[in-house]
């Protein structure tokens, strides 16, 4: 789910440039690599866009790889009883939206409590939080089904939204403390003298100075939940089943539906496409708007 | 309206004693500057009296209340830094209305508030840029018109000059001394520019180690300075301090030149003597003579350098002198301007001579 926006090296493909017959190959050479990287990367999405509005008899067939009759059966087919997306489309939404409200803001304050200020054990401690997620997801996973079990939490979506938050907050404090890090202490400090308590100084001073930072966490952690899938097989069961597990449904006895599994695949995929291209207009504007020296 | 008193403040970090035992008495309404080089305790100091760090030992008190334990936000002071700390995703307008919005002002008020200070600065036309956009002049201006949007009680100035280039250097210099007449509140102003102290202070305590050395007017830190530290930082150019051994009616420079003074006493000392206190002369009437190391023009006098041994004297002349390398000129004084001073522990040494 990246979109990448690294430039080309501009200077290289200046015409003028290129002066030598190695200058020659090497541009021709990265074009081409740049050209097999794109393929890689989009082959499988373009596949995956095709086989969504394709009959079933299409599906398998090669002649009509990129040459049929397209249909929209499909994505009202996911919709309908036994598939019932929508549901799992509100699940997921839910867990994931659930997941980011709450760690973002946590994950801000133990940020700037990490970067800030001076407690005993401080370092070991943020090790810590790192070490957390050193644990491979397949050791834990079935404390957690006894303990949500317990609890008579399984098949929840709070359920599903705590275990989401237990793996999202490690990487968000890690990555937030980089950006407060990077926030100068001096207008902070401005801020007390004007009379701001400290608070204040977060919320209007340092959330506004580090929100690229915020909002990439926000992004990472709304996409490791939404792509989640491990917890939501185990914990989820009927009312909390999630997309991931809404798109193994459709590997029926009658063999796998493809086609349905690629419009549902669709859905799974839009909302990060839609999220990707809105944050980075926003995550640009914020970085240009960085601290004055 | 506010008198600051610090009473035996200490700073320590882990092992290192920033300030020691330090006593000031800030008058109202006086301009008081912290002078001395990176390392010597001024910042620290101005920032346990901005409650951004904490004393040691000792006490801070605005006239007779005890700050130690008020925070930061309750001290009414305002504070400008080295770095602005402009909040950079604001515009000018609403990093100068922050102090104000805090205050719980109305938005009429603000706005009043903004324009009135603005205008003190001269930044009328950008108040809708964002600090990025600003040079870093105004950048400067937006500090100081987010800081007199109010009236605080101190003032508080941390190098706010040093990022800025010589020229815009000069004419803040004398924006920041009209300001000061104009709002007439106690300020404490830190640099390590001894021209920045001499023309901005009431009153100048020269720092070193963590300790005052000298707490005098400008004038008198000047003309009288108490040791050879203070000596050798006031001035443009600083003093000329050489090493010499008295005797008997003449003095002896290191490289043997001898020169026809009288010295408090006998034995080895340093000799102080300012540029401007120096005339070029003739051969026949001079102290002493020696070769012309280097001769600069400044414009509006000129300075002529030469070599005692590795010591350098600088003479400052009529800006109609004209000099070559390795000229042979001679070198007058008043023996009142001489100042002497103890080689090992840097104290004036005072004769009915010098003053």
């Amino acid at each position: 789910m990246k979109f990448a926006t690294h430039p080309l090296n501009a200077q290289a493909l200046i015409p003028g440039h290129i002066d030598t017959a190695s200058d020659h190959f090497r541009l021709w050479w990265s074009q081409m690599m740049v050209f097999v990287g794109i393929c890689i990367i989009l082959l499988p999405i373009s596949w995956l866009f095709l086989t969504a509005f394709k009959l079933p008899r299409d599906v398998y067939a090669l002649e009509t790889a990129f040459y049929f009759t397209p249909t929209l059966e499909n994505l009202q087919t996911i919709f309908e009883h036994p598939w019932n997306l929508g549901n799992k489309i509100l699940n997921s939404f839910a867990v994931a939206g659930g997941t980011v409200l709450l760690a973002i803001p946590m994950a801000t304050m133990a940020a700037y409590a990490f970067s800030r200020f001076d407690f005993r054990f401080k370092k070991t401690i943020f090790l810590l939080v790192i070490a957390s997620q050193f644990i491979p997801a397949a050791v834990i996973v079935l404390p957690y089904f006894l303990m949500f079990k317990q609890l008579g939490m399984l098949d929840t979506r709070s359920a599903l939204v705590l275990i989401n938050m237990s793996i999202v907050l490690p990487y968000a404090v890690w990555m937030m403390k980089g950006f407060i890090d990077a926030v100068p202490l001096e207008i902070e400090e401005s801020a007390m003298v004007d009379g701001a308590h400290r608070a204040r100084v977060i919320w209007e001073i340092v959330v506004p100075a580090a929100l690229p930072g915020i909002i990439t966490a926000a992004v990472f952690s709304f996409t490791l939940t939404w792509n989640e899938f491990l917890f939501a097989l185990i914990i989820g069961k009927q009312d909390a089943l999630t997309l991931p597990i809404g798109l193994i449904s459709f590997r029926t006895e009658r063999g796998d539906l493809w086609e349905l599994m690629a419009a549902g695949g669709i859905l799974i995929t839009a909302p990060m496409f839609f999220i990707s291209l809105l944050v980075q207009k926003q995550f640009i504007k914020s970085l240009t708007a960085g601290a004055v020296r | 309206m506010t008198q600051i008193s610090l009473r035996g403040l200490h700073k320590v970090f882990g092992s290192t004693h920033v300030v020691r035992d330090l006593n000031l008495e800030i008058e109202d309404k006086e301009f008081l500057v912290l002078l001395g080089p990176s390392g010597c305790g001024k910042t620290t100091t101005m920032r346990m009296v901005a409650g951004l760090e904490q004393a040691t030992y000792g006490e801070i008190c605005f006239d007779t209340k005890r700050m130690n334990e008020v925070p930061t936000q309750q001290r009414d002071v305002a504070m400008v830094f080295q770095n602005y700390g402009l909040y950079p995703h604001m515009t000018v307008a609403e990093n100068i209305a922050y102090p104000l919005k805090l205050r719980g002002f109305t938005e009429s008020q603000r706005e009043e508030g903004v324009l009135k200070a603005a205008e003190r600065v001269d930044l009328g036309p950008y108040l809708q840029r964002l600090p990025k956009e600003l040079s870093g002049g105004q950048r400067q201006r937006v500090a100081l018109a987010r800081s007199i949007v109010r009236k605080p009680k101190v003032f508080l100035m941390d190098e706010p000059l040093s990022n800025l280039d010589a020229k815009l250097r000069v004419a803040m210099r004398a924006e920041i001394k009209h300001l000061a007449y104009e709002l007439q509140v106690t300020t404490i102003y830190v640099t390590h520019d001894q021209v920045e102290a001499m023309t901005l202070a009431n009153r100048v305590a020269i720092m070193k180690d963590g300790v005052i050395m000298q707490l005098a007017p400008p004038e008198e830190i000047y003309t009288n300075p108490i040791n050879l530290y203070v000596a050798g930082f006031i001035g443009s150019p600083a003093m000329n301090l050489i090493d010499v051994v008295a005797h008997e009616g003449y003095v002896e420079a290191v490289n043997g030149l001898r020169i026809s003074v009288t010295a408090p006493r006998q034995g080895p000392m340093t000799m102080g003597l300012r540029a401007e206190d120096m005339q070029l002369t003739s051969e026949s009437d001079a102290a002493f003579t020696a070769e012309v190391y280097a001769f600069e023009l400044l414009g509006d006098s000129t300075m002529t350098t030469f070599k005692l041994g590795l010591q350098s004297v600088a003479v400052k002349g009529d800006k109609n002198i004209r000099l070559k390398f390795g000229d042979h000129v001679g070198v007058r004084f008043d023996a009142s301007h001489l100042y002497w001073f103890d080689n090992e522990s840097g104290e004036r040494i005072r004769s009915t001579l010098s003053r």
